[in-house]
């Protein structure tokens, strides 16, 4: 299990309670569960295939303790991330704030790591809309904003979920192609900073 | 966590100043820590072992591939034993340039002699009792500790490889020869370079097994592991918490931070283990286990098994506990914690191997790397843990620090069975409970043995005063009474007025001394 192979990191972020957990339990489980245990389920890793197009790829991802005496080491989860989730709670203003904090610092230190900014508890909302803290053209224009995507998801009914993460998969895939334009077959490709590779062919 | 810039104090021990070595020579960091003709010394013989080392490994590749070839190409006609014959004499031949090379040193009146006997002479022996037993595996053995096992590493490798094909060559010409260019070189690399060097072998590998051999990306791993594998038991010795680093003083540091911590408490971390559930108490250890294992293992991935292996008992720990499965929140904690009570052999070395050699992918995507990436996350929380880390106040903090308060107090229900004893509470854990009665006991025994202790030297006190009055009351009578020896002239005039019947008068005798 933990030789599985796994193509993209996707890191889970934002403040304690928010619902991290729940969404990455939703997601992979299809379950949510109440109860004096709610921000104990799921698992701290996990690996989820999912189909894109013909291809079929793994995404590895991290949940992070959300507690704020280990912030200072969050930077050490989101390295080498191609994806993060940075989740908002819709009825806290204060998670809103978080997540900017968060987004700063992607955007200083993972140029790579696409983001994905996330309300979460919409279901919450639609039982009652004064809860609501957080409008959703503020947050979709700060999306635009930074260049992330936007999603206002539940992980009590499941609304956009899937949806979230399958984006996150094609984004992973049409930023490959990007990067590694279609192979020439045959043409090794390997002739660049191999010091210790070829030249060490030649001694002895 | 190894871009973190360390801390600097103002104040300076003035031992810290001193060559470690102890000569009284100031010592300079450039020189980790030694004065420069300790430093010089030192070095000379490090590299002396390294040149050795590497001589070694050289020969040793030599005749491995030579015998991977010869079995490679008569592996589907020969026999296991014959193939195994048949490499015999280039086991023999090869071990000339390693006997010139002691006749060479052994001019030399150094010390260094008996090093390389010592390093040279098992090898040697093996050989010869080698060519006396036919038939038996012809593993040339450096005849080390570690001998065994390398020579166990890189068989298993060639039979890898020899199922690859035409692939299996050149991997195996690529690996020797970077072995071979590195040997060379990493005497005047530093740790990063040697480590650039090694991802870039990775890197270059992969990138030609798929674009030049067309290899699938899982077999692609497979190979790299196998790769990895191989080299990195190769390198170990001289990459892992190399010279040219200071992770040997961080690895101190870092003990006996761990050490200063021991008064630190599940409560304190908010870990949810009852360890008195006996199975939880049973995957505690074994996460203990695991982790202090971590070190004995050569590859980066057996190290990483290591760590996922002590991961996966704490989060059976956590379940058994809540009777829910654990997430982020309760795991790091219950890592922390785990490391406090383990205080793993060389941690900050064992991060940096891991993070210097290991395959790339294994650590920024997958499992593995979640788990190491918890435990690097762990041993800096460590490192900065203050009493706001614990939710304890700064005074707390400080008398814990000091050793003034100890963390003996009860776990969940708080409740004190016992405030006589000047405690807060008892502890609830059996262990502890028993633990406090053992320490009570001794610091009780050390009480009544200091008692006896004075009563024994009163004694003796009292015994010399006893024999100095006796001796004073003895000389005081003799004084008193001194003796008076009646004179002859006297008993001379009374025999004469006594008759015959009566007896002699008494005359004294007379005592030598
Ligand atoms: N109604 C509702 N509650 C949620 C939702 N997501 C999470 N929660 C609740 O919010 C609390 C914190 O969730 P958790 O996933 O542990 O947050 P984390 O700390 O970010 O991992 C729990 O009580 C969850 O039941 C949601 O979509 N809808
Ligand atoms: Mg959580
Ligand atoms: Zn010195």
């Amino acid at each position: 299990m933990s030789g599985m192979r796994v193509d993209v990191k996707v890191v889970m972020l934002g403040k304690e309670s928010v619902g991290k957990t729940s969404l990455v339990e939703r997601y992979v489980h299809h379950r949510f569960l109440v109860g004096p245990y709610q921000n104990t389920i799921g698992a701290a890793f996990v690996a989820k295939q999912i189909q894109v197009g013909e291809k079929c790829i793994t995404l590895g991802i991290w949940d992070t303790a959300g507690s704020e005496r280990y912030e200072a080491m969050s930077r050490m989860y989101y390295r080498g991330a191609r994806a993060a989730v940075v989740c908002y709670d819709l009825t806290d203003k204060r998670s809103f704030e978080r997540a900017s904090f968060w987004v700063k610092e992607l955007k200083t230190n993972e140029e790579l790591c696409q983001i994905y900014l996330c309300g979460t508890k919409k279901d919450l909302i639609a039982n009652d809309r004064h809860l609501r803290q957080i409008d959703y053209h503020d947050a979709q224009d700060f999306a635009e904003e930074i260049g992330a995507q936007h999603f206002e998801t539940s992980s009590k009914t499941g609304n956009n979920i899937d949806e979230l993460f399958q984006k996150i998969g094609e984004d992973y895939m049409s930023s490959e192609m990007e990067l590694m334009p279609a192979e020439e077959p045959g043409v090794d490709l390997n002739q660049k900073k191999n010091s210790y590779f070829y030249s060490c062919c030649l001694s002895n | 966590m190894s871009r973190r810039t360390e801390r600097r104090g103002i104040h300076v021990d003035q031992s810290d100043l001193l060559c470690k070595k102890g000569c009284g020579y100031y010592g300079n960091a450039a020189w980790q820590g030694l004065c420069s003709k300790c430093w010089r010394e030192e070095y000379q013989q490090v590299r002396q072992k390294q040149i050795q080392d590497d001589w070694a490994l050289a020969e040793k590749l030599q005749r491995e591939e030579e015998a991977a070839y010869a079995s490679i190409q008569g592996a589907q006609s020969q026999s296991h034993s014959a193939a195994a014959t048949s490499q015999q004499p280039q086991a023999h031949a090869s071990l000339t340039p390693f006997s010139k090379f002691e006749e060479k040193k052994t001019n030399e009146k150094t010390r260094k002699v008996t090093t390389v006997k010592k390093f040279f002479s098992p090898s040697s022996r093996t050989a010869a009792k080698k060519e006396s037993q036919e038939g038996k595996t012809p593993s040339p053995s450096i005849g080390r500790d570690a001998g065994f096992d390398t020579d166990q590493v890189s068989k298993d490798f060639m039979d890898f490889l020899k199922n690859l094909q035409k692939p299996g060559r050149d991997i195996h010409k690529q690996c020797r020869a970077f072995l071979i260019s590195l040997s060379n070189k990493k005497h005047d690399l530093g740790a990063d370079e040697l480590s650039e060097c090694v991802q870039d072998f990775y890197q270059n590998l992969a990138d030609r097994l798929i674009g030049h051999f067309k290899v699938s990306s899982e077999s692609v791993e497979q190979v790299m592991d196998q790769v990895e594998k191989y080299i990195m038991t190769r390198l170990y010795k001289s990459v892992f918490c190399p010279e040219t680093t200071d992770d040997e003083k961080k690895d101190l540091a870092t003990q006996n931070r761990i050490r200063a911590l021991h008064w630190v408490t599940i409560q304190m971390l908010c870990v949810s283990f009852d360890e008195e559930i006996p199975e939880v108490s049973e995957n505690v250890v074994k996460a203990i286990t695991d982790i202090i294992e971590m070190d004995s293992k050569r590859v980066p991935r057996d190290k990483l098994g290591c760590i996922t292996r002590c991961s996966k008992h704490i989060f059976s720990a956590i379940r058994i506990t809540k009777k829910e499965p654990a997430s982020a929140d309760d795991f790091l904690p219950a890592l922390i914690y785990i490391v406090l009570k383990a205080n793993p052999p060389r941690l900050q070395s064992n991060i940096q191997y891991i993070t210097r050699f290991c395959i790339p992918s294994r650590l920024m995507t997958g499992e593995d790397g979640y788990y190491f990436t918890n435990l690097c996350c762990a041993a800096a929380f460590i490192e900065k843990l203050d009493a706001q880390s614990l939710n304890l106040s700064p005074e707390e903090f400080e008398r814990y620090m000091s050793g003034q308060a100890s963390s003996r107090f009860s776990s969940s229900n708080g409740d004190v069975t016992d405030s006589a004893s000047g405690s807060d509470a008892m502890p609830s854990n059996p262990v502890l409970v028993q633990l406090n009665r053992n320490l009570d006991m001794l610091s009780d025994l050390s009480t009544r043995q200091e008692a006896l202790n004075e009563a024994a030297a009163k004694l003796q006190a009292d015994l010399l005063s006893w024999t100095e009055n006796v001796k004073r009351e003895v000389n005081d009578i003799l004084e008193r009474y001194p003796l008076q020896v009646p004179s002859r002239t006297v008993s001379a005039i009374d025999t004469n007025n006594i008759e015959n019947n009566l007896p002699p008068p008494l005359t004294p005798e007379v005592f030598a001394g």
